[in-house]
């Protein structure tokens, strides 16, 4: 027997579904999540939702519990019981917001912000300075791929504004970290040549922007991890009942003698063994060439500050120490690396970011650190009593003045000796 | 203008959800033009050539000229093969042109293997074109094409659906479809055909291809490599699973292959039929890539057991047929690559073929009380399954990393 086709049938769940999906994606949805995922959101480190927007926005707008943002890299992921979220949650009023992995160096930051700059105005923020992402050529390209993301590139294209030069910098980067060819990094182009956008262009970034945002409300609550109910909650109770600093510093370092028995540098065994041991005889001497004195990245963390000022953001920078013991072992110039931390410091201090915690010192304290460059226990001890009186301190309006030499070349490339930086400061 | 353009290129094909829509756009007066029953033929040619230019994109120009240079060396070669037919059929001829046919495909085989670098007049599809080639000419010399259209025959080759890698379409049936327009219930069937057939393929292309391939599949074959070259479960692990990734991914590709081809009112051959309920090796040939084992079975088997028997080279069947088996297996391991792995895989699949043969004649002979029902069709299915999951780990060339890493 012939079938009978018509074209409803065929065609009609066809048109039926795709009219759910776009309706799906465009109406004015505004869901909440709990604030269980939101606290699972704050430690799960996740690479989707530092790009995005949904959890943190939510997370910083919550009546419910103060939220820290604290942005930074790799040493977030070093969840010992002395770690700030594990601090917090036995003995402060607030919860840090972890934002940054391995390489997430100040640009990924600056995109980061970028879909939250309303709830960080006049709020207190952590930032923490590695040295290390100051290397000659600054983030690479494929770094800085991993962490950008639609959302916040078309979130600051929307506003961006050829006349500034701190913007014209921006878009000068992203072509270059994007690729011309990239579609982000051809309206960058545009910006960069000091052209604003075509009507079309803002067209079809609000377009791509609803979309996105109905996408990021739609699924990233399922990116929060177990990293919340794994690391931190277990840790919990392993904290005395009550806060006392001097006993914690002890506790700390004894945990830190307990695991750092396999190596005379004072690393975390498990770290030695899977990621020093098998390259050991590789590393020694590594670093002796290693510089962090000229880098494009000096200018790209005046665009961290510059987006921070703009908020009259007060923000508390911590400057992370190296293991000593092994920078001897790695041949790592330390002069060079005391001068880095001079160099970003004065970029801070000339701009009126006066509130510092620099350990670049502190990296021959015993137990301090927890491996190579990361910071740890005892380290997490002391950062976390400084967090928590800043958090604890009288809102205060700060106070910024930005200055635009920091984009340039000649700030990128300075070698900070004393001479040249006063030179610098008349410039 | 500059803006779409470069947006537009490195379609590859099929290859991600914008493609479909590029595509689908771009086939909707075709769709339209034949329910009311006409062909709009120049305009198919040019979204012909569109797609085709897309695939390869501006870094892959040499692929474009390859393939350019390419179909015009079969089509000339077929082309003076059609008019020397009309006159004579001496076998030496038809060797000579098939081996100037395959002339390509063994350049392009053979220069990876000796130099370890990819051939320049290699190209993405190339040795799906040879097979349509092969084919029509293998056809010409059994009589069976009396027209030779150069236009058709260069259009049959470079549709675009099936450019890539097929399914392989046979010149006469594809021309039979070409001469005439399906009238409008008919043509409405497929259309619903072939939206089935597009939704499946997202389904497993899209979903459980990307589920497999990208995301569990590297994971697992870490695992396994970290203990390489000892055997842990992750071995197996890695076997099921890109063996399952192998199915979905080609099938999926198909499957689009399928639908693109029946919207423009072609009914381009199905490759897979649930392989994987197959009870023996046998019938997985006849349900797995089946456009592929069809040519092969038609071009290189059979025409091996005719020659052979018409010769009177070997007298006995089974012995005839069993050798058969592994040089049609054989070649096919070479086709997919002149490597240890591939070859291996072709005899593994000889080798199962004869020994299926074997156990069939077995059965009938001496095995009579062997019940069949339900659960022995299971263990056969699941014995035959496990068969071909073991050769696809070999295929997919895991093995010579695990082992040898990746020397060979």
């Amino acid at each position: 027997m012939k079938k009978n086709y018509r074209l409803w049938p065929i065609f009609g769940p066809i048109i039926i579904a795709v009219l759910l999906l776009i309706g799906l994606f465009m109406l004015p949805l505004n869901f909440k999540v709990s604030s269980k995922t939101l606290k699972e959101a704050a430690v799960s480190l996740d690479t989707a939702t530092f790009k995005n927007q949904f959890l943190k926005k939510q997370a910083l707008e919550t009546k419910k519990t103060n939220y820290v943002p604290f942005f930074g890299s790799s040493e977030l992921e070093r969840m010992d019981r002395f770690h700030p979220s594990v601090m917090a949650a036995k003995y402060h009023n607030y919860r840090p917001f972890l934002l940054g992995k391995k390489g997430a160096q100040s640009l990924p930051q600056v995109l980061a912000m970028e879909t939250i700059l309303p709830q960080l105005k006049n709020r207190k923020v952590v930032f923490i300075v590695s040295p290390q992402w100051f290397v000659k050529r600054g983030i690479t390209p494929p770094a800085f791929k991993y962490y950008n993301g639609d959302l916040a590139d078309f979130t600051w294209l929307q506003h961006a504004d050829p006349h500034s030069a701190y913007d014209r910098y921006f878009a000068r980067r992203l072509v270059r970290l994007l690729g011309p060819n990239d579609r982000v990094g051809q309206m960058a182009a545009q910006i960069a040549a000091g052209h604003k956008l075509t009507s079309a262009n803002y067209q079809w970034i609000s377009f791509q922007r609803k979309f996105l945002i109905h996408e990021d409300q739609l699924f990233s609550r399922f990116r929060p991890n177990e990293n919340y109910e794994k690391r931190i909650v277990p840790k919990i109770n392993q904290l005395p009942k009550h806060y006392n600093y001097q006993k914690l510093q002890t506790l700390a370092r004894g945990d830190a003698q307990r695991q750092t028995t396999n190596n005379n540098f004072g690393i975390l065994n498990n770290f030695y063994s899977t990621r020093v041991k098998p390259n050991k005889t590789l590393l020694k001497g590594a670093e002796k060439n290693f510089s962090y004195l000229k880098s494009p990245e000096y200018s790209d963390f005046e665009l961290v500050l510059q987006q921070l000022a703009k908020q009259h953001t007060q923000v508390l920078f911590m400057i992370q120490p190296v293991n000593s013991k092994w920078a001897d072992y790695t041949g790592l110039n330390m002069q060079m690396y005391y001068q880095t931390v001079r160099k970003i410091k004065y970029q801070l201090h000339q701009q009126g970011f006066n509130n510092i915690a620099d350990y670049s010192h502190q990296g021959s304290t015993p137990y301090f650190m927890e491996d190579t460059i990361h910071i740890g226990w005892a380290g997490w001890v002391k950062f976390d009593k400084r967090v928590a009186a800043f958090v604890a301190q009288k809102n205060e309006k700060p106070v910024y003045h930005l200055q635009k030499k920091f984009l340039q070349q000649n700030w990128q490339q300075l070698e900070p000796t004393q001479q040249n930086l006063k030179a610098f400061s008349r410039e | 203008m500059i803006d779409i353009v470069n947006s537009l290129p490195n379609l590859k094909a099929y290859g991600t959800p914008i493609y479909f829509i590029y595509l689908l756009l771009a086939i909707t007066p075709l769709v339209i033009s034949l329910y009311f029953g006409k062909r709009l033929v120049k305009y198919e040619v040019l979204v012909n050539i569109v797609f085709i230019y897309l695939m390869f994109d501006a870094r892959n120009w040499p692929q474009l000229i390859a393939l350019i240079a390419f179909l015009a060396w079969q089509t000339i070669l077929v082309l003076i093969y059609f008019k020397y037919r009309q006159r004579a059929n001496s076998s030496q001829i038809f060797y000579l042109w098939t081996f100037l046919l395959l002339l390509p495909i063994i350049i392009v085989k053979v220069t990876p293997a000796v130099s370890g670098q990819n051939s320049i007049i290699g190209f993405l599809g190339v040795s799906y074109l040879t097979f349509r080639a092969v084919g029509t000419l293998i056809e010409i010399r059994d009589g069976a094409i009396h027209e030779f259209n150069t236009g058709h025959f260069i259009r049959f080759m470079a549709f675009m659906p099936a450019i890539t890698s097929g399914p392989i379409d046979r010149f006469r049936r594809f021309e039979k479809d070409y001469q005439k327009v399906p009238d409008r219930q008919e043509y409405l069937g497929m259309v619903a055909k072939a939206i089935n057939y597009l939704f499946l393929g997202f389904l497993y292309k899209f979903v459980f291809s990307y589920f497999l391939g990208s995301r569990l599949l590297p994971q697992l074959e870490a695992k396994a490599m970290f203990y390489s070259p000892h055997f842990t479960w992750y071995l197996v692990g890695v076997m099921y699973v890109y063996g399952l990734y192998l199915f979905f991914d080609f099938a999926g590709y198909s499957l689009f292959a399928v639908a693109i081809s029946y919207l423009m009112g072609v009914k381009t051959p199905m490759n897979f039929n649930k392989p994987f309920i197959s009870k023996n090796i046998k019938e997985f040939w006849n349900r797995w890539h089946m456009t592929l084992s069809f040519w092969f079975r038609d071009y290189i088997f059979m025409r091996f057991v005719f020659t052979a028997t018409r010769h009177k080279w070997i007298k006995n069947r089974n012995t005839l047929s069993s050798l058969a088996y592994l040089l049609n297996m054989f070649v096919m391991g070479c086709w997919h690559g002149l490597t240890w792995y591939y070859i291996l895989y072709g005899l593994m699949h000889g080798l199962g073929l004869i020994i299926n043969d074997w156990w069939l004649r077995l059965k009938k002979k001496h095995l009579k009380w062997l019940p069949h029902n339900k659960f022995t069709e299971f263990i056969a299915i699941v014995i035959t399954f496990n068969f071909v999951m073991l050769s696809f780990l070999l295929f997919s060339g895991f093995l010579n990393r695990f082992w040898f890493g990746g020397k060979f």
